[in-house]
């Protein structure tokens, strides 16, 4: 099942490259009358090594754009690039071994299959591709989130936190070139949230990982290095080094 | 509720279709038996009708003998017919010849095998055109003894013509014959496929029957008087033990007896569409559990705003009676479809029956409404008890994981439920009181309810011992497919349970089968010191003549021929006996005789009683048994011979051929055993002896391995024909598991969506949703198996004093019942998977 054409080279993954591009994505729904523009036209680069979020209100498309970047959903025109391979040109099953080689997902929930373990979770990835996962950039990775003791457990043994940690790991462990998370702290308490995004923010910065998330909560948004803001299926604007009441004010004034 | 109910049943009729499907074949399969049997019955009233239409009274002998068939009487002295026909009132009277005999066709073959369809007759050619049920479509009536006219069915299927030289074999040995002519039933070419012979009456009686005598005599009045009063003035002129009957009570008796054979017939059939409702309420059982236990937040949140349980209890109900209706409906239909399929596959298997139009009575519909409505309500009540006890605040909580069905209240249930189970089927198979095979059956269906109960116990470990190669062999999908057969053991081992219970009756049966076939090869090995076997297999009518035995012993290459007969008989304990050549039985079969001689038994009324059988009764040399024979009534005869070893005996007793010729009628050989002399090589021996059968189609003569596979070959037969029957019930199981899975599949939508994002492809998917299902297809077939296993031994068991006394375990069969049910849970699969794998991954992450 690897593929090895696919792996990701040292070019892709050093500084300065692009670990992701949206160039001129349209995505519409529906037909004539009843013809919705979910993104217009967007275009978007993710460097490697980044931290991005991406905000916006409800129905702005910021969900949309993720779900096309990462493979999860299909554009009506214009084009998706990991690294330099168009998504757009890709079947099915080349796609889903691209998600599971190249891409790392943290969802808001039902992000672990229940019947596993939390260790099998994390290379579950991996496992699909038929691979051992690195040892030594998983022991890493573990460590990073801190679940030694709880490897052994299936995630209703898990709290809330403990659950996205895994999943958080899970995106880590295969090394992709991109990771996208969607709400990863929509379903936690402030606390566990704040870990979450301190673990996400530490893998960018430690591990060298890219991670673009989703959130409509300026305070996660504030962990990430850069904020792109969505509205009407368009960028509209970007921030550098936010804060939550940047964010906040920003936000404000798209929903006005 | 009642709306809500209906909605919900439309809102997925998908589900409602698979959901029906399970107990619409079982209902179809039970429509269909009756709607056969029902339409062979009214064919056979049909024919009694027609027979006896311008018959107004009956004589025959007041003797009579009762046989599983129906009553057998003695004949009677033709000069009554002289007697009868002086008799006020009578019109015309005419004696009736009847009796086994069988046309040999252009091809050199007999046509018709009364042993496994119509029967075949040698009778007389009746002159009185109204009593007479043929009319000739050609020819003429026999007029010499050498003439016959033969019924237009056997015409056809034997290509014969009207001055065609042929052979008839009957009783007398094998009669050249001239057609003379053709004749039709009615406007039927022959009556329900039986084939007729026609002589005239004075050569029918020497051929088929008894010089001199007649079956029974058929009257017609003068017309204006009535059968009753044909009857009586008859009554008036008949000897002692004669009576006579009207037309209309005779043709009712044909009838009832007919009746009752198809009784059995339809009851056959009936237990396996039992089998496959049986199955499918297991079904509508797990189908009904998994809905409740996915609908419990819809339900809790029901009851949050005022539902009360009975409103609860009562939408599941409705739900299942709809599935029910549609079931029973469906299933009627269906059943006609089925009839014709059931016809065909009794006919693939040499079993013809005849059929007019489908028969559908009001009993039929009745009947399948009722058991679809039952089965399917009776089956989701336990589910709707569960969801009308969910509590309201569990609309609030997230559903928790089922890990119940592990309880000490379920291990003592479902011992007890399985020891009730053992101890009926005991009681079946070796008690000696009520009806042994209702109990037996019972058992066997209240054990399969047992180990249900008890499978959740050891479901998930057995699941995870069978699936223990799959992730080796299938990487992380195939460890998937193990975890999810593991996760909910109650789903698992009662979606198991379902295709437990069908190869559970396939494998008893492929053990009893065995045992059944190394019982006789040791049997023979044991007892048997001859080198060749001739049996005719013609269902108790008519055999080989006498004659063949006769000319065999005056081969020179031969030197031991003895003859056997199976002779119906009433006596305490059996119903038929073996008559056997006493003069030369003894050289060819080891009966350990313990006590008197078997050449004894050449005085006649005289028996031979098996030692255990002996010591049961206290019967010793000399003492007397009642007997009633089928010419002589009951007589007592004196047993002069005690065996030890009764192999080839079939049953406890064994009287000599002056014993039979006494007392019966017909002289029939079914059973010839051979011995050459031993310095003849085996060609030469089995050249002559050929040469000596060949005047008789019926006589095919086997060696001891030939003798072996022909009676192997029938056991198959029937067995092939009960596992075509249950089939049905493997396959509604295959539903069965394909609804589970496609329930589950639903259920963990965002568990498949999740696997898709990360990573996992439709093809791994397939793989995961497949392998689940094969795993469960084989937890379900090695319950199975251990319990048909179980069922083998213990009818073998209660089959010791019947001459079955080898368990044999048939591992080639039963290793590929095991592939087939592998290959069964591919295919059940099939639909799930590719359901599974054409998810929509953003739907399935976004769907909560």
């Amino acid at each position: 099942m690897s593929t090895p054409a696919m792996q990701p080279t040292d070019t892709q993954r050093g500084p300065g490259a692009i670990a992701a591009r949206a160039v001129n994505v349209v995505k519409t729904y529906g037909e004539g009358d009843t013809r919705v523009v979910a993104l217009d036209n967007v275009s978007v680069s993710f460097p490697s090594g980044q931290f991005t979020a991406i905000m916006g209100p409800s129905g702005s498309g910021k969900s949309t754009l993720m779900h096309c970047i990462a493979g999860l959903d299909n554009v009506t025109a214009g084009q998706v690039l990991i690294g330099d391979v168009d998504l757009t040109t890709l079947k099915d099953r080349a796609l889903t071994t691209l998600r599971r080689d190249r891409i790392g997902f943290i969802f808001q929930q039902f992000n672990l299959v229940p019947t596993l373990t939390a260790l099998e979770n994390i290379t579950l990835p991996s496992a699909l591709g038929g691979r051992k996962p690195d040892e030594e950039w998983l022991a890493m990775v573990i460590k990073t989130v801190g679940l030694g003791d709880r490897l052994k457990h299936r995630p209703s043994e898990l709290s809330g936190g403990q659950q996205q940690r895994v999943a958080v790991a899970r995106a880590l462990a295969g090394q992709p070139d991109i990771i996208f998370a969607d709400e990863p702290t929509g379903n936690l308490d402030s606390h566990a949230g704040a870990e979450i995004l301190a673990f996400m923010r530490r893998a960018v910065a430690e591990l060298g990982q890219t991670i673009v998330m989703v959130t409509h909560d300026p305070v996660a948004a504030s962990y990430a290095g850069r904020v792109l803001f969505l509205n009407d299926g368009k960028i509209v604007d970007e921030m550098i080094a936010p804060t939550p009441e940047r964010v906040l004010d920003r936000i404000k004034t798209l929903e006005a | 509720m009642f709306r809500t109910a209906l909605k919900t049943i439309l809102a997925r009729k998908l589900r409602l279709v698979t959901t029906s499907f399970a107990v619409l074949l079982g209902v179809a399969f039970m429509s269909g038996a009756f709607v056969l049997t029902d339409t062979v019955g009214r064919s056979f009233n049909g024919l009694f009708d027609d027979i006896f239409k311008n018959t107004d009274a009956m004589v025959r002998s007041s003797q009579k003998l009762k046989t599983q068939g129906g009553d057998q009487r003695p004949r009677i002295d033709a000069a009554i017919l002289d007697q009868v026909k002086r008799a006020d009132g009578v019109a015309a009277a005419e004696g009736f010849v009847q009796g086994y005999a069988q046309i040999v066709g252009k091809d050199g073959k007999a046509i018709g095998n009364p042993g496994q369809g119509a029967p075949t007759f040698g009778t007389n050619w009746v002159e009185d055109t109204k009593l007479n049920s043929f009319n000739l479509s050609s020819g003429r009536a026999p007029q010499t003894p050498d003439e016959v006219v033969i019924d237009k069915g056997s015409a056809t299927k034997g290509k014969l013509n009207v001055g065609d030289q042929t052979t008839v074999l009957a009783a007398a040995g094998a009669i050249p014959v001239k057609i003379v002519g053709i004749a039709k039933f009615g406007t039927a070419d022959s009556p329900l496929g039986a084939t007729f012979a026609m002589f005239t009456t004075p050569r029918a009686q020497e051929v088929v029957a008894e010089s001199g005598k007649y079956d029974s005599i058929g009257v017609r009045g003068k017309s204006g008087t009535s059968q009753e009063s044909v009857r009586d003035s008859v009554q008036k002129v008949l000897p002692a033990a004669t009576e006579v009957v009207t037309g209309k009570a005779v043709t009712k008796e044909n009838q009832n007896d007919i009746k009752k054979g198809l009784k059995f017939f339809s009851i056959f059939l009936l237990v396996f569409a039992g089998i496959a409702v049986f199955v499918g309420a297991f079904i509508i059982y797990n189908t009904f559990s998994i809905i409740v236990a996915q609908r419990g937040r819809e339900m809790a949140l029901m009851r949050a705003i005022g539902a009360s349980r009975r409103q609860v209890l009562g939408a599941v109900l409705i739900e299942a009676a709809v599935v029910g209706v549609v079931a029973g409906a469906l299933g009627l239909f269906a059943g006609i479809g089925v009839a014709i399929g059931l016809k065909a596959l009794l006919a693939a298997f040499g079993i013809d029956i005849p059929a007019g139009g489908a028969v559908i009575l009001a009993r039929t519909v009745i009947a399948s409404l009722i058991v679809g409505v039952v089965v399917s309500v009776a089956s989701a009540f336990f589910p709707a008890r569960r969801a009308s006890k969910i509590a309201p605040i569990a609309a609030m909580r997230s559903l928790a994981h089922d890990s119940s069905g592990r309880s000490i209240a379920r291990v003592i249930t479902g011992i007890l439920v399985t020891g009730l189970g053992i101890a009926s089927l005991a009681n079946g198979l070796f008690g000696h009181k009520g009806n042994k095979l209702g109990q037996a059956g019972i058992g066997v269906l209240v054990v399969f309810l047992g180990v249900t109960i008890l499978g959740p116990i050891f479901a998930a470990r057995l699941s995870g011992i069978i699936g223990a190669p799959l992730p080796r062999l299938r990487g992380m999908p195939g460890t998937l497919a193990r975890e999810n057969a593991i996760r909910n053991p109650k789903r698992t081992s009662s979606t198991a349970a379902a295709l437990m219970i069908g190869v559970g009756l396939v494998g008893f049966i492929a053990i009893f089968a065995a045992s059944t076939k190394a019982s006789v090869n040791q049997s023979l090995d044991r007892a048997f010191t001859g080198d060749y076997v001739i049996n005719v297999n013609t269902g108790g009518f008519g055999g080989l003549s006498p004659q063949l035995a006769a000319s065999l012993k005056k081969v020179p290459e031969v030197a031991v021929v003895a003859s056997g007969r199976f002779t119906p008989v009433e006596m305490s304990g059996t119903n038929a006996v073996l008559a056997l050549d006493e003069t030369t039985w003894g050289k060819i079969v080891d009966m350990k005789v313990q006590s008197g001689k078997l050449t004894d038994l050449s005085t006649p009324d005289t028996i031979g009683v098996y030692k255990d059988e002996a010591k049961k009764k206290n019967l010793k040399i000399g003492d007397t048994i009642p007997v009633t024979f089928l010419k002589s009534g009951k007589q007592p005869l004196k047993v002069v011979a005690i065996f030890g070893n009764k192999d080839l005996t079939f049953g406890n007793y064994v009287i000599g051929l002056p014993t039979y010729d006494k007392n019966m009628q017909e002289k029939f050989d079914q059973l010839l055993y051979i011995k050459k002399v031993p310095a003849v090589s085996a060609e030469t021996a089995r050249a002559v002896i050929e040469k000596a059968t060949a005047a008789y189609p019926l006589a095919e003569l086997k060696d001891n391995a030939e003798y072996k596979q022909s009676v192997a070959k029938q056991i198959d037969q029937f067995i092939n024909l009960v596992y075509a029957l249950l089939a049905l019930a493997v396959i509604i199981a295959l539903f069965g598991i394909a609804n589970t899975l496609a329930l589950s599949i639903f259920e963990r939508t965002n568990e498949l969506g999740l696997l898709r994002a990360v990573g996992m492809t439709r093809r791994q998917v397939r793989t995961m949703v497949r392998w689940e299902s094969v795993i469960i297809a084989l937890l379900g077939t090695f319950l199975g198996l251990v319990i048909g296993l179980f069922f083998g031994w213990a009818l073998v068991q209660a089959l010791k004093s019947e001459g079955i006394n080898v368990l044999k375990i048939p591992v080639v069969t039963l290793a590929m019942v095991t592939v087939i049910a592998g290959i069964a849970g591919v295919l059940a699969a099939v639909f799930p998977a590719r359901r599974a794998a054409k998810l929509d991954v953003l739907q399935a992450i976004a769907s909560t």
